[in-house]
């Protein structure tokens, strides 16, 4: 694929919460390659429009396409199987099972082990050795492997889910507000694997954050939605100095320092 | 725990079951009690798989069970088959009654799940209850121990013989699901329990290991009927009821759910508890209820596994300041699991 090829694309997603448009006519492109942010006031639509993209929920109208085939409704198991990978804003992980045992899994289900009756032994299970290895080795938390997830701190979790979701191999990672609840020091740590997802492993990232810091210092292309509706699109550059964008964040106070 | 330990407890435990029959005498039980818990353990562990390690409310088991017992009993009785043969047939009996329950049951989660379970099963029992020409309906149908017939030689089979039949069994079902649960697919089935959202973002159709687990689940639960028919050499229609599944449920808890060993406590509380209360007094089940709630109480993760979680804190050697520390009156205490 061409490197500006595009990668996702929803097209007029609307997603009606009984009555209640909480996305309006939403419409989206993911270029291959770029980091893109989805940011915007609360109840935005944001988490809504990433459910849809997903396969969380379906959108009553609309189309989304990821690499040139239509998915607006496929199982999400499948969509991760087409190499899409997702977080959440609350980390969704397995809280009682061990760090490496979270990251085994996906690595399993990747390598079609995950149905198998009996452990494997030899070259499959190898193969996943080194793959768990490798993961653990890119979020930094190989020494805490064999600790229980529920016993490590907020961002560690995160990290974890962040590997996890790497461990299916996919082109694009959805990461739904990656910082929240997140102190400094781990926001900057977070940051510089999402910068790594791209420069070291090549993929392409959306994700969906409420800190302008982060924003603006990370992606490439920012879409932002107000209100359901798609308020504008463009470089950091142009979505800091856009009116509308101001006021619709004015009171919020988030843009202050631009 | 340690795969040393493990194995230790393990073969200890196997064997203490070999010799049970040489023991059972002394503390006036019956071999065919004894009998009963191994059977009743092997279901017991069909639910632990479902509720233990899958997080599905397995409210409606006793419809596997008592398919196996039917379908031995019915093919004793009408077909006079032999003694592996009517093991064989129950168990290949429940199993399809899975096969015909589980797309249905795959569609709901939670209490959902729970209640369809309970509501199939009960399709099952009112089934047996009103064919009477069939089963004998309500007085339920009597039919003889048949011979086991292997290679021409005809064998009877004692209650001492049986005993060791179980226990084969018994052994065989407990290394499968040691290595079922402990499987990637065993794994998975965890991890559905905890956070199904996330298994189906690795890319998994959880439903295909549900509807796998249910199956197993279903084929062990009409092994254990089957053979507590043959046990008892009578079927009847509360074995499919409601009842039942609830004490295959409240066995699992009380031995420990997610535990591999769990099954066979649970079972033994349960099958010796209503054997000696029910002697004593005809209202056995409020004994047996007040047991359940005693053990429930002090044992908030049943009995295999409260104690498999004091061993995961414990160390191996014990110094002054953690005996000190064991009795320190402000020491934060675990609450509960799901804060």
């Amino acid at each position: 694929m061409a490197p500006d090829a595009i990668l996702l694309e929803a097209r007029n997603i609307t997603k009606v919460f009984g009555g209640v448009r909480a996305v309006d006519d939403v419409s989206l492109q993911v270029r291959e390659g770029t980091i893109h942010a989805l940011i915007g006031p609360n109840g935005a639509g944001k988490t809504t429009f990433f459910n849809a993209i997903s396969g969380f929920m379906f959108p009553e109208r609309g189309r989304v396409t990821f690499r040139g085939t239509d998915v607006t409704r496929t199982m999400n198991w499948k969509r991760i199987a087409m190499g899409m990978g997702r977080t959440f804003q609350t980390p969704s992980v397995f809280p009682e099972l061990t760090v490496d045992d979270n990251v085994r899994l996906g690595v399993r289900a990747h390598a079609g082990q995950a149905f198998r009756l009996f452990t494997p032994t030899g070259d499959a299970k190898a193969t996943v050795d080194r793959r768990v290895d490798e993961l653990l080795g890119f979020v930094n938390l190989t020494a805490q492997r064999d600790r229980p997830l529920s016993e490590l701190a907020h961002g560690s979790q995160r990290l974890c889910e962040i590997a996890m979701s790497l461990s299916t191999d996919p082109v694009l990672v959805l990461l739904d507000e990656p910082m929240a609840g997140l102190a400094e020091a781990e926001t900057d740590r977070i940051m510089g694997v999402i910068r790594d997802l791209r420069v070291r492993l090549g993929l392409t990232v959306l994700f969906v954050e409420h800190n302008m810091r982060v924003v603006l210092s990370l992606a490439d292309r920012i879409t932002v939605l107000d209100r359901g509706k798609l308020l504008a699109e463009g470089t950091p550059a142009e979505i800091a100095a856009n009116e509308a964008v101001r006021s619709a964040y004015l009171g919020e106070g988030v843009l202050e320092h631009v | 725990m340690k795969a040393r330990t493990e194995l230790l407890v393990s073969a200890a435990t196997v064997v203490l079951l070999a010799a049970a029959p040489a023991i059972s005498p002394l503390v006036h039980l019956d071999v065919s009690i004894v009998s009963e818990v191994l059977v009743t353990a092997i279901a017991v562990m069909s639910v632990n798989l479902l509720l233990g390690y899958t997080g599905l409310p397995a409210f409606g088991n006793a419809a596997y069970f008592g398919l196996g017992t039917y379908g031995a009993a019915l093919s004793v009785k009408y077909a006079h088959v032999h003694f592996i043969e009517a093991i064989v047939i129950g168990t290949v009996a429940a199993l399809l009654g899975g096969l015909i329950l589980a797309p249905f049951l795959l569609r709901r989660r939670g209490i959902y799940f729970g209640l369809l379970s309970i509501a199939f099963g009960q399709v099952f029992y009112f089934i047996a209850y009103r064919y009477t020409d069939v089963t004998g309906g309500e007085d339920g149908m009597q039919f003889p121990r048949p011979d086991a017939v292997l290679g021409g030689a005809h064998q009877t089979i004692s209650e001492l013989g049986f005993y060791y039949v179980a226990l084969a069994l018994f052994v065989l079902v407990v290394i499968a699901f040691r290595s079922v649960v402990r499987s990637p697919f065993g794994r998975t089935l965890v991890a559905i329990r905890q956070n199904e959202a996330r298994v189906r973002y690795l890319g998994l159709n959880t439903d295909r290991f549900i509807f796998v687990a249910l199956l197993i689940s279903a084929t062990m639960a009409g092994l254990s009927g089957a053979l507590f028919g043959l046990l008892i050499n009578f079927a009847y229609p509360l074995q499919l009821d409601w009842h039942q599944s609830g004490y295959f449920v409240l066995s699992m808890i009380l031995g420990g759910a997610g535990t591999v060993w769990g099954s066979l406590v649970g079972a033994f509380i349960y099958v010796i508890g209503k054997d000696i209360i029910s002697t004593i007094t005809p209202l056995w089940q409020i004994f047996l209820g007040a047991l359940f709630v005693a053990c429930v109480l002090g044992f908030p993760r049943g009995i295999l596994g409260s104690i498999a979680a004091l061993r995961a804190r414990a160390p191996d050697t014990f110094t002054d300041d953690d005996v000190n520390a064991a009795f320190d009156p402000n020491a934060p205490v675990e609450v509960g699991r799901g804060a």
